[in-house]
């Protein structure tokens, strides 16, 4: 392979994974803004999205009732758990809830290990496996999908929250829960709303994913944590989030390709720790977080 | 001399129990305890006490455990390695410290979370130097002039020793004037900053305490077992090390130690009792265990077991009180 398609091949590999932790970023920001919960289940959503419809569809089912259902059940499994434990903390505070959500993060992973064993599994693509060619880089239909997905989620979410009552009125709720409660708005239904659709989105992605990356009961914590460094970078807004991604993917796919493939993980997280504490710095342009 | 009566038993215990129960199944269990309550106590130091929220304690135990262990293998003194890990642990950790402490809550444990992968990954790569993913093994036994420390039952003393100086050391520095200072800034930064507490320097400097605490420990471990792995200083021991602040209870100092005696146990039980009936038994499965257990404790015993048994301290007071009148 030459330079021009070498380079085209890591962009468009960059992109894939950008797309994927922007809809995880997404999940993050929506249950965030919403509850003020940082969700350290996330990832394992991804990962039980792919590993439910694995084992549906090893167990006899098609591959899109499977797929149906696995988002189903992740949706399920994520309000169950806002319902369960998250509402019934007594004294919340933000390092309760990141103690609660790495553990109840913990369970989930552990519960999958048992069930469904350690080995890496692979769920057929479902727009088949021919391969695209430009310029000597190689496309699958797959990776289209997973872009389109990023597309979909991203125009569906903001004309969701900026031109629908109900989307006005979580963004209402998330911006001032006690004004919202005085209009009448029921916030506790809410928030139930945003950990089901984190849960479902997360599902979802990692149901498109796992044909490209494969899918093992140990994914969900560094896919999720990526997810998390673009929201933070991002500043919590959906353009933000989906440009950090973007970035992060080309630079994650540049690194792998040209410097190494086993430490690109430590230029993601390095880069997130490096912009948290630039973050802490007054700029221009930047508004203050921490 | 009234209110040490207690500790000083509990002290004698355990100085006297490898004596009593000779059991070498006990010792070693006992022996991880005492390792991973002293980390336990500086992880809850920095959370419950100073407000730090910082989840990188397996790291620098870590890195203190492979420091040790190559110095020594390249044929540094045992105790002069050491130090070296100390020192060369501290010195990360204020270099990393001081600008990684300006974030505050969530930021501070998603940046701390990330520092941990980063070393684990970072390990698990430097294969010539680390021997990689499946670990560094043949670690030279710990020898102090010509004493050579060999065993399980001198590595209890050991480790307890360290365990028990180290809650001493914590207990009198929390009440020092710096130990007040790190818990005022707890409660209300605005009150701290307005009486005049330098908050950077005094979390700088228990960050970098708590994290040369935890690079001896991991010495110990390393000298102990012979044996490291990038996987003994990962995630699982993250979760692990919160399971046992959550369950002892943070904010009195001897519960961490207490959550380490009640986990480790447990999980031997669980070994013992369900490793014949699940399919697999890793780290990841103990921690479907752990994570139940640290769900029930946030949510029906926020204070953790000692905060519930000072709770039975006080009630056992007034009732005494009551009846001395």
């Amino acid at each position: 392979m030459n330079l021009p398609s070498q380079i085209i091949q890591y962009a468009i590999s960059g992109i894939t994974a950008g797309s994927i932790y922007g809809v995880i970023g997404i999940c993050w920001s929506v249950v965030y803004l919403m509850t003020s919960v940082l969700n350290f289940t996330t990832g394992e959503f991804v990962m039980l999205g792919g590993m439910l419809t694995w084992g549906l569809h090893a167990a006899g089912l098609g591959l899109l009732p499977s797929s149906v259902i696995a988002v189903a059940a992740t949706i399920l499994i994520s309000a169950v758990m806002e319902r369960t434990t998250i509402r019934s903390v007594r004294y919340p505070s933000a390092r309760t809830y990141m103690m609660l959500t790495i553990a109840l993060g913990a369970v989930i992973k552990g519960s999958v290990l048992l069930k469904f064993g350690s080995e890496t599994r692979k769920i057929d693509p479902i727009f088949g496996a021919d391969v695209l060619h430009i310029y000597g880089a190689t496309i699958t239909p797959q990776v289209i999908c997973v872009v389109g997905l990023l597309a979909i989620v991203t125009i569906g979410l903001s004309w969701f929250l900026n031109y629908t009552l109900f989307g006005k009125a979580l963004r209402a709720s998330a911006f001032n829960s006690t004004g919202a409660r005085l209009v009448g708005i029921d916030v506790s239904r809410f928030r139930l709303f945003c950990f089901g659709l984190a849960g479902g989105l997360g599902a979802v992605t990692g149901i498109v994913t796992a044909p490209i990356t494969f899918t093992g009961y140990e994914i969900g914590l560094l896919t999720g944590l990526k997810g998390l460094v673009v929201a933070i970078v991002g500043n919590w807004t959906i353009p933000g989030t989906v440009g950090a991604a973007l970035a992060l993917g080309l630079l994650e796919g540049f690194g792998a390709g040209f410097i190494s493939p086993g430490l690109k993980d430590v230029f993601a997280l390095g880069i997130m720790i490096i912009v948290l504490i630039v973050g802490t710095y007054r700029l221009p342009l930047w508004r203050r977080h921490a | 001399m009234k209110g040490r009566i207690f500790p000083a038993i509990i002290v004698l215990a355990v100085f006297l129990l490898p004596i009593i129960v000779p059991s070498p199944y006990v010792i070693s269990v006992m022996c991880f305890i005492a390792i991973y309550g002293s980390l336990a106590l500086g992880k809850a130091v920095l959370m419950e006490n100073s407000g730090i929220f910082s989840v990188a304690h397996p790291a620098w135990f870590g890195i203190g455990a492979y420091v040790t262990a190559i110095a020594t293998i390249k044929g540094v003194p045992p105790t002069l390695s050491i130090g070296l890990a100390a020192l060369s642990v501290a010195f990360l950790a204020y270099i990393i410290g001081a600008p990684l402490l300006r974030l505050k809550e969530y930021y501070l444990a998603n940046a701390t979370f990330c520092l941990l992968i980063i070393v684990e990954i970072v390990i698990g790569n430097m294969g010539s130097l680390t021997g990689g993913h499946e670990g560094l093994m043949g670690i030279p036994s710990l020898k102090v002039g010509s004493v050579k420390l060999e065993g399980d039952r001198d590595f209890y003393f050991l480790s307890w020793g360290l365990c028990i100086g180290s809650l001493w050391f914590f207990h009198n520095l929390m009440r020092m004037r710096a130990g007040r200072a790190l818990r005022t800034f707890m409660y209300s930064e605005a009150a701290s900053k307005s009486m005049g507490i330098n908050i950077p320097q005094y979390k700088l400097r228990i960050f970098v305490i708590t994290s040369v605490m935890a690079s001896l420990t991991g010495s110990i471990l390393a000298f102990w077992l012979h044996f490291i792995q990038p996987a003994m200083f990962g995630i699982p021991l993250m979760i692990e090390l919160i399971t046992m602040v959550i369950v002892g209870g943070g904010e009195i100092l001897y519960g961490p130690i207490l959550g380490a005696f009640v986990i480790m146990w447990l999980r031997e039980v669980i070994q013992a009792y369900l490793g014949k009936v699940l399919p697999v038994m890793t780290a990841e499965v103990d921690a479907v265990f752990f994570g139940i257990i640290v769900i029930l404790t946030l949510i029906f015993m926020p204070g953790g077991l000692a905060g519930w048994t000072e709770q039975l301290a006080h009630a056992g007071r007034r009732v005494r009180g009551r009846f001395a009148r």
